[in-house]
């Protein structure tokens, strides 16, 4: 019985230094760079789909994200949708986004998102997928983004 | 084109121009005891107010004498806007390789289905024609609804050649030019459209009487304005 005891206390010990090391593994909760809400839109094998999220710099220096890489994708890169008149929507790459000290910057719908371009398999809700994102100062960043047709709602999770 | 708003307000000034004649004249009027004139007048607003009443919407573009031969998503020949007749439309134009604006504009549709089924609304169809037909061939329109879920008991996505699709396009008043493009290391080329982000509403005889941006509507103007068309 003593035994059994010990080898639950043991395993549950085991589990959560595991899920911590986790979810150190996709943000350090140190860096100034803190990516917020990530979320993947849905699509299928072979087609185009959008990365959005917030970056928050905490820190006093401003930062840049010069760079997106993941193998959910043949191709990926940082993109924005733009307005023009009479309704004409248009995208386009931009090189990098400068991210201001103490300030957020919202990847979202219509606006600056990651391009994830001819993706591998199905992304179907619910589904997870890993995204490195670069930063010129904070350096790599590995984020977690859950598949949706629409964004989070509610407040940000860090 | 004169709008539905602008009628009302032709209406009101009309009515304010004949009290001020009337009243200004009545003398005249009664001197010649001109009853049929006063007759002539009054007919003359009743049917103006007639016609402003009753079209809510202007009348933008008329699909319905027009026969596009199309493909669905199941790879059946249709033709558009026969496929509709009979009633209401809500209309989308897309290209699925599009990550974030015909995403959007699909999902806005979703909405009015969803909304219009919870307030068993009948009578209304949906259609999402895409502008790109050289990639969306049926079984990618297929998958593009499939892995969103989409019910398509009242849905219908339409590809087809691409003078035909160019025709469609351009008679809806949507414009889909090439823009930027992503190159693969192989040398493929993947373009992106800057295109009109557009849903239409198109009426039980194929006529478009208002048109949304695709991407951010307002879900509660789009049903009441199917709801007084189905009405």
């Amino acid at each position: 019985m003593k035994s059994k005891i010990v080898f639950a206390v043991l395993f549950f010990f085991v589990l959560i230094n595991f899920s911590t090391s986790v979810s150190q593994e996709i943000q350090n909760p140190k860096s100034k760079i803190q990516i917020h809400n990530p979320w993947v839109r849905v699509a299928a094998q072979g087609a185009n789909t959008a990365l959005f999220f917030v970056i928050e710099n905490t820190g006093e220096k401003p930062d840049t994200l010069i760079s997106a890489e993941s193998k959910i994708a043949d191709i990926v890169e940082v993109h924005e949708t733009y307005a023009k008149e009479n309704d004409m929507m248009g995208m386009r790459e931009v090189k990098f986004v400068a991210v201001p000290s103490k300030s957020k910057v919202e990847f979202k719908p219509r606006s600056l998102h990651v391009m994830l371009i001819d993706v591998v398999k199905d992304l179907r809700i619910g589904d997870k997928i890993h995204v490195v994102l670069t930063f010129k100062h904070a350096g790599k960043i590995k984020v977690k983004a859950v598949v949706q047709e629409m964004p989070i709602m509610g407040g940000m999770k860090h | 084109m004169i709008s539905f708003y602008d009628k009302i307000l032709q209406t009101i000034s009309y009515f304010l121009v004949v009290k001020k004649s009337i009243s200004g004249y009545r003398v005249f009027f009664n001197k010649l005891a001109c009853s049929t004139m006063k007759k002539i007048i009054f007919i003359t607003i009743g049917i103006f107010v007639f016609f402003a009443c009753g079209e809510k919407f202007e009348v933008i573009e008329d699909f319905g004498k027009e026969k596009y031969k199309l493909i669905n998503q199941n790879g059946a020949e249709v033709i558009f806007p026969d496929l509709t007749k009979g009633k209401t439309a809500i209309v989308g134009y897309i290209f699925t390789n599009c990550p974030d604006i015909c995403p959007l504009t699909t999902n806005n549709m979703r909405l009015i289905q969803e909304r219009l089924k919870k307030e068993k609304v009948e009578g209304v169809n949906f259609v999402s024609i895409s502008f790109d037909p050289e990639n969306d061939k049926p079984d990618v329109l297929k998958k593009f609804a499939e892995i969103r879920n989409l019910d398509l008991s009242n849905w219908t996505f339409l590809t087809g050649q691409k003078l035909v699709i160019d025709s469609v396009i351009k008679k809806a008043g949507v414009v889909a030019v090439p823009g930027d493009s992503t190159i693969y290391p192989d040398g493929r080329k993947i373009y992106y459209f800057v295109h009109t982000d557009r849903i239409q509403l198109v009426d039980d005889e194929g006529r478009v009487r208002k048109n949304y941006p695709g991407s951010k509507i307002n879900v509660d103007e789009i049903v009441g304005d199917i709801k007084s068309l189905v009405d």
